[in-house]
C-alpha cells in the first residue's frame, strides 16, 4: 500500500547550482597552458588555433554541465512503508522539461553517489534512494544534492542541499514470536492453542477485496470466471483482540513490537483481529488495508503527527 | 564518475592516438612508429586475448630503452624533434599501464601535444581540418568515459561535434585578438626549419634544368591597383654579370647599395607572399622604388632578405615599370663588358658584323633578335646538353634551348659587340587567380632575360626568348607546357592557332578552376594561420578601426568578445520556455481530439465539468473520457505518482478515437 506525502517539489534554479573544475579539468588547463607557451614561442598559428579551440571547448562544456542540472525538477514519488531496521526506498521523480536529454545526473548524500539517472528530453525518470530506517513513525528523506560531470568530466556541477517533503512510514520492528495473550476482561475469546481460522472448510462466499489470495477458489474461478473465497472455520469464530494491556511487563516500544508481530501473524492466519491501544480502538477486521491501519496506529503511537 | 575506462573507451583512445600521431609520422623514425604501434597492439591483445601486460620493472626498462634510443637518434632528448619522438614513445608505453580514469584522460590530453609537434613541422590546410577531426574524437573518448552507458555512439559523436561547433566562434575571437608577440620566449632549436629548393645563384646554360618542371608556387602577388599585363611582369631576383663562358654569377663585391634610378609614370604597389626558399632573394617587379624594412639592396636593383628565409614571408613595395637609370661608372661598364679570353672566334665574328652595321646598342640588339628569329632556332624545355663552349655550340650547332640559352648567348654577343649587357634571373608572368584576384607565380615561371645599357635610357630590358617563342611571354609557361604536350613546336604557329592549341578542354577547365580555388584556400590559410604575425594582426585590427594596438587593448577586446559570445549562448540556454508540463500536454491533446467533434472545453470549465458534459453528449465515449480525466487529475493534482503512469496516460490519449 503506497503512502504518499504532500508534493513539495524543487526546480533547480541558477542560484542553487555551483560549479568547479575537477582535477581532470585542472590537468586539461595545464596542458592548454603548455600548448599556449609553445605556440607563442614558435609563433605557430595552428598551435594557437588548437589551444584556443581546447579552451573554448572547456568553456562551452561549462554551459553544457550547467544545462545538465539547470531547471531539473525533483519531486517525491511513492514510498512503500517498511519496518524499522529495514531499508526504506524513497522514490524521486526527476522531470526534464528541456528539449535536450540530461545524462549522468547523480544524487549524492554525504558526498557519496547514491543514485544516478539519465532523463530523456521532456520526460521523467524515477530513482530510488535506499535509506536505512531504525525508528518507527514518519521518517523523512534526508537532504541530498544533485550533481553531474557530464559531458567531459572537466567540470563538476552540484546543487545546494535539496530538502523535499518526502516521508516514509516506518512500522515498529516486529518482535520475536510470542504466543497470543488476552486480557481478563475479554468477553468473546477464542480457544487457546486453537489455530485461528481453523482447518475445516465451511463453504464459499463472494470474493471481497482484501481476501487472501490463498483462500480464493481458483478451480471455481477457472470453471465459472467468478472469484469466490473459501471459508474456513472449524466451528470457532476466529476473532482476537490484540490488547496493549495484555503485555504489562514490556515497555512501550517493546509492546508495540510484540503487537506488530501479532498483527502480522493474525493477518497471515486469516483471522479477524482488533487492536486496542490506550485511547485507540480498531475494530476487528482482516485484509491488507486493515493490517496497514493497525500497523500505522502502532507506528504513530504516542508520536506527534 | 566511472572509476575505470571500459573496452569501448579504449577503442576511442586508440582512434585518438592514431589521429594525433598520423600527421607527425613523417618526422618520426620508423622504429618509433613501430614501437608505438606494438604498444597499442599489446594493450589490445591483453584486453581481448588475455595477454600478460608488462610489470613495473619491464615498463621501466622499456622507458629507459626509448629514452636512450631517442638520444642515439637525435643526439639529444631536448628540442622539437626529439621532444615529439619522446612524447610519442612514452605515450605508447603509457597504453600498457592505463588503469584509472586519470591515466586515461592524461593520455588523451597529451595527444594534443603530439598534434602540436606535427604543426611545428608543417601547418598545411588539411592539418587544420584534421585537427578538428582529432579533437572531436578525443571529445568522444572523454564523453564515453564520463558516461559509458545511455548514449549511442551517434549521440556521442553528435555531442562532440556540437561542442566543437559552439567552441569555434569563441576560438576565432581568441585567435584573432590574442596579442601576438614578436620573437620567441626561449631560443628556437637549430632544427626548427627544414630545407627547400629555389632559384640557383649560378646559371649554367646547357647543364641541367630542374626548375621548369616544378609547378610549386614560388610566390603570390596581390596588386593594390590594376594588375599590369602579364607580358610586363618581370620579377627580378638576381643580376648576373660575371662569366667564364660556362657559368654566370653575381659579382663577389657587395655592390652598389646606392644605385638609383628615375621612375617614370605611375608606380605599381603590390604585396608579395613568398614561399620559403632557404634563399634570401626577394623577387620584385622591375624596378623597385623602395626597400622593405626586412630587406636590403644587392647589385642591379635586386633586393634580398637580411638572412636566408625558411618560412613564408610577406612584403609590400612600389615598383616603377618605366624608368631611366643613370650613366655607368667606368668599372661597372667594364664588368658588364667582361668576356672570357676563350670566347670562340665565330661568336666574336658574328658580333663584329652587327657592330659594323650600327654602333647604336638598340640596333645591335635588334640584329641579334632578328638572327634568332630568322635562323632555325627552336624553343624547347628539353634541350640537348652542351659541351665545352656552350654559347658557341648553341649558336651554331644545336640551336635548341630555353631562356637561359638564349639569354646567355645574347649577352655574350652584346658584350662582344661592345654593348654593356647582363643577365637577370627571376620569374616572368604568372597565373591570374580570378577567384582570389591575385597572381600565382610558380617555380616553372622562372625565367632569365637580358639588360643592355643604352646611353640616355640606361639599362633596358631585352628578352631574347621573346624573339623565338613570343607565346612564352604572352601566354605563360603553363600554356607552353600544354603546347609541348600536344606536340606543337613553339614559334611555328600563327598567334590565333596558338590560342586554339592551348585552349583547355572542359575537364581541364574544371580542373584548372578547382586548382585555382584550392590555391586561394591555401593562400588564405597562409595569411590567417601560418602568417598571422604581430604585424598582420595589427594591420587587420587597424583596418577594423581599432586604432593604435596595445596588448591591454587586445586582451580587453578578447575578454569583451568572448563574454559577449558566452552571454549569447547563456541567453539562448536560459531563454524562458513555455513550461510545457508533459501531463498537461497530453490532456490538451485529448481536448483537441474532442474539439474536432464540436466538444470544445470552455475557458471556465474544469476538467471534471468538461468530462461530465462530454460524457453526456457522447455516451459511447463516456468510460474512456472518465478514465483519461481521472488519470490526468491524479497525475497533475494528485499526491505523488507511480513511475509508468504517465506512459499509461500517453497511450490512452493516443488510442482515444472520436
Amino acid at each position: 500500500m503506497a503512502t504518499t506525502v504532500a508534493p513539495v517539489e524543487v526546480t533547480l534554479g541558477r542560484r542553487q547550482l555551483y560549479m568547479l573544475p575537477t582535477r581532470y579539468g585542472l590537468l586539461f588547463a595545464l596542458v592548454a597552458t603548455v600548448l599556449l607557451l609553445a605556440s607563442i614561442n614558435y609563433g605557430n598559428g595552428l598551435g594557437y588555433a588548437l589551444t584556443f579551440l581546447l579552451v573554448a571547448i572547456a568553456v562551452v562544456s561549462m554551459l553544457h554541465t550547467h544545462r545538465n542540472l539547470h531547471r531539473l525538477r525533483v519531486a517525491p514519488g511513492a514510498c512503500v512503508p517498511v519496518f524499522a531496521g529495514e531499508t526504506a526506498q524513497f522514490e524521486l521523480v526527476l522531470t526534464n522539461n528541456a528539449d535536450t536529454p540530461r545524462f549522468g545526473v547523480v544524487i549524492e548524500q554525504n558526498g557519496a553517489e547514491v543514485a544516478r539517472a539519465d532523463i530523456a528530453a521532456r520526460a521523467t525518470a524515477a530513482v530510488m534512494l535506499g535509506q536505512r530506517v531504525t525508528r518507527r513513525g514518519w521518517q523523512t528523506l534526508p537532504a541530498f544534492r544533485l550533481a553531474t560531470h557530464f559531458p567531459l568530466g572537466l567540470l563538476y556541477s552540484w546543487s545546494r542541499p535539496v530538502h523535499i517533503d518526502h516521508r516514509c512510514l516506518v512500522y515498529p520492528a516486529p518482535a520475536a514470536p510470542l504466543p497470543f495473550r488476552t486480557t481478563p476482561t475479554e468477553t468473546l475469546r477464542p480457544e487457546q492453542g486453537q489455530r485461528l481460522g481453523g482447518d475445516d472448510f465451511i463453504g464459499v462466499r463472494e470474493y471481497q477485496p482484501g481476501d487472501s489470495p490463498r483462500h480464493i477458489d481458483w478451480k471455481a474461478f477457472a470453471r465459472t470466471g467468478m472469484l469466490t473465497t473459501k471459508q474456513f472455520g472449524g466451528g470457532y469464530q476466529a476473532l482476537v483482540w490484540l490488547d496493549w494491556d495484555a503485555l504489562p511487563e514490556f515497555d512501550t516500544e517493546a509492546r508495540l513490537s510484540v503487537l506488530a508481530r501479532w498483527v502480522l501473524e493474525g493477518e497471515a492466519a486469516g483471522a479477524h483481529y482488533g487492536l486496542r491501544l490506550p485511547g485507540i480502538v480498531i475494530a476487528p477486521d482482516h485484509g491488507e488495508a486493515h493490517e496497514h491501519v493497525c500497523l500505522k496506529a502502532l507506528a504513530l503511537f504516542e508520536l506527534r503527527p | 564518475m566511472n572509476p575505470a575506462p571500459d573496452r569501448e573507451a579504449f577503442y576511442w583512445l586508440y582512434l585518438t592516438a592514431v589521429c594525433a600521431v598520423l600527421p607527425a609520422v613523417a618526422q618520426l623514425p620508423l622504429w618509433l612508429v613501430a614501437a608505438f604501434s606494438l604498444s597499442l597492439g599489446w594493450r589490445f591483445a591483453s584486453d581481448h586475448r588475455g595477454w600478460r601486460r608488462p610489470g613495473r620493472a619491464l615498463r621501466t626498462l622499456l622507458l629507459i630503452a626509448i629514452v636512450i634510443a631517442v638520444y642515439r637518434q637525435y643526439g639529444s632528448v631536448l628540442g622539437r624533434e626529439p621532444g615529439v619522438a619522446l612524447l610519442v614513445g612514452l605515450l605508447g608505453l603509457k597504453f600498457l599501464e592505463i588503469r584509472t580514469l586519470r591515466d586515461y584522460l592524461l593520455s588523451v590530453f597529451l595527444f594534443y601535444l603530439v598534434l602540436l609537434g606535427a604543426y611545428l613541422q608543417e601547418q598545411a590546410l588539411w592539418l587544420g581540418a584534421w585537427t578538428l577531426l582529432t579533437v572531436s574524437i578525443s571529445l568522444v573518448a572523454m564523453i564515453h568515459v564520463v558516461q559509458p552507458r545511455g548514449l549511442a555512439t551517434r549521440a556521442k559523436l553528435k555531442h562532440a561535434a556540437l561542442l566543437v561547433a559552439k567552441a569555434l566562434p569563441l576560438m576565432l575571437v581568441a585567435y584573432l585578438l590574442f596579442p601576438r608577440i614578436q620573437g620567441t620566449l626561449w631560443g628556437l632549436p637549430a632544427d626548427a626549419h627544414a630545407g627547400l629548393t629555389g632559384l640557383s645563384e649560378i646559371m649554367r646554360p646547357g647543364s641541367i634544368n630542374s626548375l621548369s618542371e616544378s609547378t610549386a608556387p614560388a610566390f603570390r602577388v596581390t596588386f593594390e591597383g590594376a594588375m599590369p599585363p602579364l607580358r610586363d611582369l618581370y620579377w627580378r631576383s638576381l643580376v648576373l654579370t660575371k662569366t667564364d663562358g660556362h657559368s654566370w654569377s653575381r659579382p663577389r663585391a657587395f655592390a652598389a647599395a646606392d644605385e638609383s634610378f628615375e621612375g617614370l609614370g605611375e608606380p605599381v604597389r603590390y604585396t608579395v607572399t613568398l614561399e620559403s626558399s632557404n634563399k634570401p632573394w626577394m623577387p620584385v617587379l622591375d624596378l623597385p622604388a623602395e626597400i622593405p624594412p626586412e630587406g636590403r639592396a644587392r647589385n642591379g636593383y635586386t633586393l634580398e632578405f637580411r638572412m636566408a628565409m625558411h618560412e613564408r614571408q610577406t612584403y609590400t613595395l612600389n615598383s616603377y615599370p618605366r624608368y631611366r637609370t643613370p650613366p655607368l661608372e667606368p668599372e661597372e661598364r667594364a664588368a658588364n663588358l667582361q668576356l672570357p679570353e676563350e670566347t670562340s672566334p665565330r661568336v666574336r665574328a658574328l658580333a663584329e658584323r652587327w657592330r659594323h652595321e650600327s654602333t647604336e646598342p638598340l640596333a645591335v640588339a635588334r640584329a641579334a633578335l632578328a638572327h634568332f628569329r630568322q635562323e632555325n632556332f627552336v624553343y624547347t624545355l628539353k634541350p640537348p646538353l652542351l659541351g665545352a663552349d656552350p654559347v658557341d655550340e648553341f649558336l651554331f650547332d644545336t640551336r635548341r634551348g630555353f631562356c637561359e640559352h638564349y639569354t646567355a648567348a645574347f649577352v655574350t654577343l652584346m658584350r662582344a659587340a661592345g654593348v654593356p649587357a647582363r643577365i637577370v634571373n627571376g620569374y616572368q608572368g604568372g597565373e591570374v587567380n580570378a577567384a582570389g584576384n591575385y597572381l600565382i607565380v610558380r617555380q616553372s615561371d622562372a625565367h632569365a632575360w637580358a639588360e643592355i645599357w643604352v646611353p640616355g635610357d640606361g639599362w633596358v630590358r631585352v628578352d631574347p626568348t621573346n624573339a623565338v617563342a613570343p607565346e612564352r611571354i604572352e601566354i605563360g609557361s603553363d600554356a607552353l607546357r600544354r603546347l609541348a604536350e600536344r606536340g606543337v613546336v613553339p614559334g611555328s604557329l600563327a598567334p590565333a592557332a596558338v590560342l586554339k592549341a592551348i585552349e583547355l578542354s572542359g575537364l581541364d577547365r574544371v580542373f584548372l578552376h578547382t586548382r585555382l580555388y584550392w590555391d586561394l584556400a591555401n593562400l588564405s590559410w597562409y595569411r590567417w594561420v601560418v602568417g598571422y604575425s604581430k604585424q598582420r594582426q595589427e594591420r587587420f585590427l587597424t583596418g577594423l578601426g581599432f586604432g593604435e594596438i596595445s596588448w591591454e587593448k587586445l586582451l580587453t577586446a578578447l575578454g569583451v568578445g568572448g563574454l559577449a559570445i558566452l552571454l549569447a549562448y547563456l541567453v539562448w540556454q536560459w531563454r524562458p520556455r513555455p513550461e510545457r508540463d508533459p501531463v498537461q500536454a497530453q490532456y490538451l491533446r485529448f481536448c483537441r481530439k474532442l474539439a474536432r467533434t464540436g466538444l470544445v472545453r470552455a475557458a471556465h470549465e474544469g476538467p471534471l465539468d468538461f468530462a461530465r458534459r462530454a460524457s453526456g453528449t457522447r455516451a459511447d465515449l463516456a468510460p474512456t473520457i472518465g478514465d483519461i480525466t481521472r488519470l490526468y487529475l491524479k497525475l497533475r493534482y494528485g499526491p505523488g505518482e507511480l513511475s509508468g503512469e504517465r506512459q499509461v496516460l500517453k497511450r490512452a490519449v493516443a488510442a482515444f478515437r472520436v
